[in-house]
């Protein structure tokens, strides 16, 4: 396997970690988040930090890393989750642009030059790259969604549901609305810090603007597209979006523009994401299973 | 003269300059069904609303076995086994009529450290569940989703999310609009079931027949004050009652 | 204090130019209730097509309404084509189409155009003026008077004619405005026409005022304007405009006049927050 596919289908794994994260916030409990990429950065820059300044292993700062995403998104989901739905979606986008600019001008953080320097993974005594590593970022890939499958099988999930489709009705049937948000915002927030953390050892070198807007609107592409509310929908919507630049990179100058008309066009016409209800897969795939089933 | 379940005195709420429920003050029995009647604005939802903790009065007391529970949120009224529906039906449309249900039967679990993570789909779950929607008459369209259904049968779903949560008293909020007349007379039925149950029930009803079929007693609101209470037989002839619905110069009812 | 009138001078104008942007982004919200992060593409489609006419017929008289008009056929295929039939799925599909728009576009100026930053070097029809030793120049001058006259027009569409009531029913409900025949989704479609004209007007104002007009520079205006919408309350667009106006002159005096060094871009959604925090619902926003 060329090392060029190594490298793509890792940033894929790693990508897909924080899609899942935002699909507990987004499909589960139906909070927007447009600011995901600013946990993605917590984790990378706190892993960075960690293990450059601290000279913590990767695997000692892992549960701090996880800590501090879930601690500073519970902060600042605790604001914004009281505010109007409307609201919501550009109080995320801020957050964005404001933990961006604090990664970009408080000198702790590197400044506009980021941090450098981040040690590969060391397990047992290999430092892990290529394929190895690949491998372990999808061991925690394949962690991330057993416990979203676990979650869907608990109350707690039932009570994000509830709180999606029909919040005054929640709240009558003992369901505290902020209560099950912050908690699908923080479980959401911690799974983009492993993903950050996992992108800083994997980079190696990580600055500000690696985790700018663009970036949260790229994952929650990704989400909207494989499927909100699937347990495989993010990691369907990550492979798409995130092999699609790749295919057209012989196009060169046209990439981009191809790329985002395809967005469009794909956010047009499939809205419901492609492991959604409606959505033209499913519409193929039923009819030959229910074939199958005869 | 037994301890009333529930008893608001002299609740009030004003939005602004509005006095949306004006200084209300009565009692409800427990294993009665006690109707809440009233034109068009009357302040039946708000009281409604007050109760369940969606609002907080803006002066006034509920009680509820012995305790306040004015200003408690909504979920933490629940939780003591008062289950409301609303008049505009909010079913959890993506969900199935078995998981709309299943999502009432975790009221005790929802503010558990422990149990909140414990597995909604388990045999014994499941089995409650379909009981409640037998009880309602849905059970064969269990596994339906939700937001497919017909407004009569999201009206039973209603209110088999509230039986479930309300294993004291069930708010029930014009439950019977827009049914036809065959499902007007099986919810009649239904909730005389539930009544003898044990349950208490209070109805918010704009269909005359059916609260004077019904009720034990009646309340009358009229912009936001209770302007009578007493049996349906009492309330039929109550002059204030009928001005307020006639607007002055009425002869009897209209049903 | 020559020096902070001047800055207060310029910050005004930056008002007004975030305002012309911000008015269309307001009153489409106020009518759909979506986040229409494509008007930044409109704006700068606005831009490059009034460079294009200027270019060809030397008259900016030519240009301006050249370019509102072809803004104003975008604005309605945006919402004919990819806006309504999103509407009933959750607001973020649209959000998403919205930015997807957005970039499409900047990527067509891009390659049709030339990343280059081009000139815009026109003059407005306006006299240098001075005023007590302060120099106001002819661009500044026309920011004032264009954006005065636009609030003006849309002042007097909204309150005294037909179709502004119209407007106003539409945005607080669609369905019984359109029970009363009104015909909503022509209301919809006049309510993108009028805000993306006035966005080609800003977009041909910055191009001048700056003398740069570039694919991206729709992508600061596009997220600073939804910060302000939100500070305004979302919804009124007399609020907007007051944002704009005063997000302008907090940007250049505390940048150019007192040296705060404090990111720019930050310092839009910073005031967003705060203001949330005190008044949940903006500043001149109704809680509905």
């Amino acid at each position: 396997m060329s090392s060029y596919a190594v490298t793509i289908a890792t940033l894929l794994v790693i990508q897909a970690i924080a899609v899942c994260g935002l699909n507990v916030i987004v499909g589960y409990a139906g909070q927007i988040s447009l600011g995901h990429a600013a946990f993605f950065g917590i984790g990378a820059y706190s892993a960075a930090v960690l293990t450059t300044k601290l000279g913590l292993s990767f695997w000692t700062a892992l549960p701090l890393v996880i800590g501090i995403s879930a601690l500073i998104g519970l902060l600042l989901g605790l604001p914004s989750l009281r505010v109007r739905e409307d609201f919501l979606a550009i109080t995320t986008i801020g957050i964005n642009f404001i933990v961006e600019a604090v990664f970009r001008y408080v000198p702790f953080f590197g400044g506009a030059l980021g941090i450098g320097g981040i040690p590969r993974i060391a397990f047992f005594d290999m430092r892990l790259k290529g394929i190895p590593f690949f491998f372990l970022c999808l061991g925690f890939l394949v962690l991330v969604l057993l416990i979203c499958w676990w979650f869907t099988r608990s109350w707690a999930s039932l009570a994000c549901y509830a709180i999606r489709e029909e919040e005054a009705a929640a709240s009558t049937m003992g369901i505290s609305p902020v209560r099950f948000k912050l908690l699908a915002f923080v479980i959401g927030t911690a799974m983009a810090g492993l993903g950050g953390s996992l992108y800083a050892h994997y980079m190696q070198f990580i600055s500000a603007g690696d985790f700018s807007f663009p970036v949260s609107v790229g994952f929650l592409s990704m989400l909207v597209l494989g499927g909100m509310g699937t347990l495989w929908g993010p990691v369907v919507g990550t492979l798409i979006l995130g092999i699609i630049p790749e295919l057209f990179r012989p196009l060169v100058d046209y990439r981009i523009f191809f790329y985002t008309l395809l967005l469009l066009l794909m956010i047009r016409f499939q809205p419901g994401g492609l492991l959604g209800e409606e959505s033209f897969a499913r519409k193929i795939i039923k009819p030959l299973l229910r074939g199958f089933k005869k | 003269m037994t301890q009333p379940l529930l008893s608001l005195k002299g609740v009030s709420r004003y939005f602004g300059g509005l006095r949306a429920v004006d200084g209300v003050s009565f009692d409800v029995f427990r294993g009665e069904i006690l109707g809440i009647l009233g034109p068009n604005g009357a302040g039946k939802t708000v009281l409604f609303n007050l109760i369940s903790g969606i609002y907080e009065p803006s002066s006034g007391e509920i009680w509820f076995s012995g305790e306040h529970i004015e200003g408690i949120p909504p979920h933490l009224i629940a939780q003591k086994g008062i289950g409301r529906t609303f008049q505009i039906v909010k079913p959890f449309g993506s969900l199935t009529v078995l998981q709309n249900v299943l999502v009432a039967r975790g009221v005790t679990r929802y503010s558990h450290l422990f149990k909140v993570w414990g597995s909604w789909g388990s045999k014994a779950e499941i089995r409650k569940a379909m009981e409640v929607l037998e009880k309602v008459g849905l059970s064969d369209l269990a596994e339906r989703k939700a937001g497919l259904l017909p407004l009569g049968n999201l009206r039973r779903l209603e209110i088999a999310r509230a039986l479930v949560v309300g294993h004291s008293v069930l708010l029930l909020d014009e439950s019977f609009s827009g049914l036809r007349h065959d499902e007007i007379s099986r919810l009649e039925d239904l909730i005389r079931s539930i009544r003898k149950d044990g349950l208490t029930v209070i109805l918010i009803e704009h269909n005359m027949r059916v609260s004077m079929g019904l009720c034990d007693r009646i309340i009358v609101l009229d912009h936001g004050q209770k302007i009578a209470e007493g049996p349906p037989v009492d309330i039929q002839q109550d002059k204030l009652v009928i001005e307020a619905y006639l607007g002055g110069k009425g002869t009897a009812y209209a049903s | 204090m020559r020096l902070f009138l001047e800055q207060l001078l310029n910050g005004i104008a930056m008002g007004s130019i975030y305002a012309l942007i911000t008015l269309g982004l307001a009153l489409v919200y106020g009518i759909l209730r979506i986040l229409h992060v494509a008007h930044a593409a409109v704006y700068t489609i606005g831009a490059y097509a009034g460079l294009l006419i200027f270019n060809i017929t030397g008259s900016l008289l030519i240009a301006f309404p050249g370019a509102m008009i072809v803004c104003a056929i975008i604005g309605v295929i945006i919402e004919r084509f990819v806006y309504f039939p999103l509407l009933k799925y959750p607001p973020f599909v649209p959000l998403i189409a919205s930015i997807a728009i957005l970039l499409c576009v900047e990527e067509v100026c891009r390659l049709v155009a030339g990343p280059h930053i081009l000139t815009f070097p026109a003059k407005l029809p306006f006299p240098d003026v001075s005023l007590g030793g302060i120099s106001i120049s002819s661009t500044l001058l026309a920011v004032y008077v264009i954006t005065a006259l636009v609030l003006l027009i849309l002042w007097y569409i909204t309150t005294r004619t037909e179709l502004g009531l119209a407007m106003r029913a539409a945005s607080q409900d669609m369905e019984i405005s359109g029970a009363m025949g009104i015909n909503s989704h022509f209301i919809v479609s006049i309510t993108f026409v009028i805000g993306s004209a006035v966005a080609a007007v800003a977009g041909i104002l910055v191009g001048i005022y700056y003398n740069q007009v570039y694919p991206t520079m729709g992508t600061v205006p596009a997220y600073k304007a939804l910060a302000l919408i939100v500070v305004g309350g979302l919804g009124s667009v007399p609020g907007a405009v007051i944002a704009s106006l005063l997000l302008g002159m907090a940007e250049t005096l505390l940048i150019g006049y007192a040296n705060i060094p404090l990111p720019r871009d930050a310092l839009a959604f910073i005031a967003m927050i705060g203001v949330l925090m005190w008044r949940s619902e903006g500043l001149l926003g109704s809680s509905r």
